[in-house]
């Protein structure tokens, strides 16, 4: 019964959240002259022919295995308390140059292929691990850090991209890295289609999704299931309460920006493998920093960013037929932000009702009295708890300080 | 006293429930304090002291029942409207900005009042003159000590016009020279005519200060006593309904071999002073060495130096043969340190997992929670079933959440933790504290049986009682260093007390 009320609970939030979400977008559409129903309406029509029908799908599915793992790198580091805002960053160095090594060597398929995933996970970690090791070492907050490598990431990926790695025509209006040999591509999932007896689309299904499920399930065994997802969790739970237990503070920040970085250098990689086969000035951008939404969105778990990505690509297959349509594609980027919004507060809202209700259950003698969470009385004078919180003593609100 | 019986109470509850999903934290709960005096509400921590008392400072709604005061029927729906009905509550631990002054601080949030000029330092003038609290608008809090900072406190709730003040176990964090001014002021309050409620379940110190006390078993009243005529037994016995623990320990088990050995042991602190100064000491095996001092005087540093938390500026720590001074903290703790930290909180315990989570932290990579790399999911519930049966933790399950038991149910699962591993040496810092009586005594317990099989025990601890009855020698630290050595059997809280605050300077008799 526990297991079925928390797994309800769990979802409650994210759905009232995005029905909330709805609602305001479509209050903001009417506002601006666009009918809802009839947005809804186009956005939801994937076509009449079963072709079309399924290629609806591959487009939605194909666009939401970079930002499941997008969501993966963010949730990973998040767990800990990181907040690795870089992954944009990181993806782009990962992909530009994987795909300047993918280009310069032939090797046979799976090892071709092989080796430029490898070369994009260990460029991408480099480069998460340098805001680890800032962090470590310096006490540089990985927000900052992470923000700032964004801007040196995107700088050097053009610079790659116009100086030594270029393999365009001099000339040429896009700029790209030359073509990776197709020992070097991933083979599409097409095949699945004829085996399930559906129209076989134009488009490719990308077959770095078999990848995305993979890399899914090994990080949710790792954070659920061993002794260094146990330390990251504890981490993120309680760094003080971890760190009296044993965890190693200092190696636990490196080694997560590690993996966050790692899984981040495969974001590129379904549209660089599947479907580009080089990096250029037009390659997808952003999806570092929609993975953070989606992370937020899935609440840090594998299985609800994966729905997450899979709402978000469903809402950016949906800007096309939008402008077909003569409504302004915006409108998705209006849902994207609502839902963002409604999910954080939605959250943040149902964790305060299930501690408030943990708590209470009990007569926790001296500090619930004190935690602010249970006691906190309807907000004060701004300057009240934020002044007492600023100091830093205890990291509480006072409720007789805001309480006048 | 103005205790007459045809004058309406100044606080009055009548039938007061309040339930919780799953539970009845408070029950028929009936309770009447007369004007002007100090009422001492007792009980077992978990036995509803803290719910009754955030209903009556309207941190939550009962279920059932009535709040009087003065004889008129209140509703309360904020701590607001309690603070407006005159009603305010000295926290046990201290909501102070460290970096304002006492001016600052007090005024904070009541800008209302007085506003926060002249007009607001006068007044607290006022208030610490007519109460006798000594209080200095302009000095800063972080420079002063505990018990000023408990008054300051007490000013805060006064500035906002309380006549009736509730204070949550006010004497936990004081030493008995501290709790004597504390008692001074509750006096002076006292004499205005305010009225007093006075949570605690240290007895003696209820008996001495409180004009009637009621008492609190299982969320509801068993019945009121006169401190006169009850003594500390028999009030233990209705809070309980059972005997009264003692922590005496008197035939000694101690033997030669050394489980832990501190040579030099310096920590950096802060300032120029280092927090830990220099301090050598022994733990042998069957051995209790108490740590006395007021808190802030290096005890915590020492623990986290002996605990590898902390780097050490100079010296050696030494467990059994080996030297552990470059052991991490999860060396140390597989290789047989146990820890029972002073914040169960912020070093015990993961509030927001659940039980057998917290029972797998800090003994992550032993048996039988750990399998290789991986977490033994099902050994690690079931053997926090066992924990849960055999250290009577009282929750629902192993999948509860840490942060829905009471203290003395969260204190248990660490004590029952931390023995599982069967430790060489148990780091025991402030074992008992914010724990009820029934707790308290099954801690005692635990640590003497250990003690008996040959663990060797640094306890720290506040409760001057339990450092004495438990310890074999009492070590007291002041500003870092260890200043005393003393023997338990031969030094009473007092003569301990000064010794803690410097007043008495050197070793006493009977040092081990």
């Amino acid at each position: 019964m526990t297991v079925l009320r928390r797994t309800g609970q769990a979802l409650l939030a994210p759905l009232l959240a995005v029905v909330i979400a709805l609602v305001i977008s479509g209050a903001v559409m009417a506002a601006i002259g666009v009918d809802p129903l009839r947005a809804l309406s186009v956005m939801t029509d994937f076509g009449e022919t079963p072709s079309q029908q399924v290629t609806a799908i591959v487009v939605v599915l194909n666009r939401a295995v970079p930002l499941f793992l997008a969501g993966l790198a963010v949730a990973v580091a998040f767990r800990m308390g990181l907040f690795n805002i870089g992954v944009e960053g990181q993806y782009r160095m990962a992909t530009v140059v994987a795909a300047g090594v993918g280009a310069s060597v032939s090797l046979p398929g799976p090892l071709h292929v092989l080796l430029i995933i490898v070369v994009a996970m260990g460029m991408a970690a480099i480069w998460a691990g340098i805001v680890g090791v800032l962090k470590v070492t310096r006490g540089v907050s990985e927000v900052i850090s992470s923000i700032m490598l964004n801007f040196i990431a995107l700088g050097l990926a053009s610079f790659l991209l116009t100086g030594p790695l270029r393999g365009s025509e001099p000339g040429a209006s896009i700029v790209t890295t030359k073509e990776i040999p197709e020992s070097g591509w991933f083979p599409s999932l097409n095949g699945v289609f004829g085996a399930l007896g559906l129209a076989n689309p134009p488009r490719q299904l990308y077959g770095f999704l078999l990848v995305a499920v993979v890399v899914g399930v090994v990080v949710a065994v790792l954070l659920k299931r061993t002794r260094f997802g146990f330390d990251l969790r504890a981490t993120g739970l309680s760094a003080s309460a971890a760190s009296a237990s044993g965890v190693d503070a200092k190696r636990m920040v490196i080694t997560t920006m590690l993996i966050s970085g790692a899984i981040a250098g495969l974001i590129g990689l379904p549209d660089l493998l599947g479907a580009d086969h080089n990096y250029g000035t037009q390659f997808t951008s952003g999806l570092g920093f929609l993975g953070i939404a989606i992370a937020l969105l899935g609440r840090n778990n594998p299985i609800g960013i994966a729905v997450a990505a899979v709402l978000f690509a469903f809402l950016d297959r949906a800007s096309v037929p939008l402008q077909i349509a003569n409504i302004p594609s915006s409108v998705v980027t209006i849902i994207q932000g609502t839902i963002v919004l409604a999910v954080v507060i939605a959250n943040e809202v149902a964790r305060r009702i299930a501690r408030r209700q943990a708590e209470s259950g009990t007569a926790v003698a001296p500090p619930a009295a004190g935690d602010g969470s249970s006691g906190e009385p309807d907000a004060g004078p701004p300057s009240g708890p934020a002044l007492s919180n600023a100091s830093g003593a205890t990291g509480r609100t006072d409720p007789m300080g805001s309480a006048s | 006293m103005a205790v007459t019986e045809s004058a309406p109470s100044a606080v009055e509850l009548r039938g007061i429930t309040k339930r919780f999903p799953g539970v009845v934290a408070n029950k028929d709960i009936e309770l009447r304090v007369a004007r002007g005096e100090v009422h001492a509400i007792v009980g077992e921590n978990g036995a509803g002291k803290s719910t009754l008392m955030k209903t009556l400072y309207g941190m939550h709604r009962p279920d059932e029942g009535q709040i009087l005061l003065d004889g008129r029927e209140v509703v309360f729906k904020s701590p607001g409207d309690a603070i407006a009905a005159g009603v305010g509550m000295v926290h046990q631990h201290f909501m102070l900005a460290d970096n304002l002054t006492v001016l600052e601080n007090v005024v904070l949030g009541a800008e209302k009042a007085h506003g926060i000029g002249a007009a607001a330092r006068r007044r607290i003038t006022e208030i610490s003159e007519s109460y006798a609290l000594g209080l200095e608008p302009d000095d800063l809090v972080e420079d002063l000590g505990v018990g000023d900072r408990q008054r300051v406190e007490i000013a805060k709730v006064l500035y906002r016009g309380a006549t009736t003040l509730i204070l949550d176990e006010p004497t936990a964090v004081l030493v008995p020279q501290e709790v004597d001014e504390l008692f001074g002021n509750l006096a002076e309050l006292k004499r205005e005519g305010l009225t007093v409620i006075f949570i605690s379940h240290k007895l003696d110190e209820v008996r001495k200060v409180a004009d009637s006390i009621t008492v609190i078993r299982r969320g509801t009243t068993v019945g009121t006593a006169d401190p006169r005529t009850t003594t500390a037994k028999q009030l233990a016995e209705m809070m309980v309904g059972a005997e009264l623990p003692t922590p005496e320990t008197r035939t000694s088990t101690v033997r030669d071999t050394p489980v832990l050995e501190l040579r030099g042991v310096t920590v950096a602190g802060q300032g120029a002073r280092p927090a830990v100064d220099d301090v050598t000491l022994t733990v042998r095996e069957g051995e209790v060495v108490g740590i006395a001092g007021v808190e802030g005087n290096g005890q915590a540093e020492l623990v986290d130096a002996i605990m590898g938390l902390r780097p050490l500026a100079a010296g050696t720590v030494v467990l059994g043969t080996d030297d552990i001074t470059a052991w991490t903290t999860r060396t140390r703790r597989e290789r047989g340190i146990g820890f029972i930290p002073e914040d169960r909180h912020r070093q015990g315990m993961l509030l927001d997992a659940p039980l057998w989570e917290n029972r797998v932290l800090g003994h992550q990579t032993e048996a039988p929670n750990a399998r290789g790399l991986f977490i033994d999911r099902k050994a690690a519930r079931a053997d926090t079933e066992r924990i849960m049966r055999e250290y009577d933790v009282r929750a629902p399950g192993p999948n509860t959440l840490a942060v829905a038991l009471s203290g003395g149910n969260q204190q248990k699962l660490i004590v029952g933790r931390e023995m599982s591993a069967k430790p060489r040496l148990l780091i025991a810092a402030h074992p008992t504290r914010g724990v009820d009586v029934g707790a308290q005594s099954v801690i005692w317990e635990l640590l003497k049986d250990a003690r008996a099989e040959g663990m060797g025990i640094v306890l720290i601890s506040a409760d001057l009682d339990e450092l004495i009855g438990l310890s074999d020698t009492l070590q007291v630290m002041l500003r870092g260093a260890v200043v005393a050595t003393l023997d338990p059997g031969a030094v009473t809280p007092e003569q301990l007390g000064g010794y803690m605050t410097g007043a008495v300077a050197g070793t006493a008799a009977g040092a081990a």
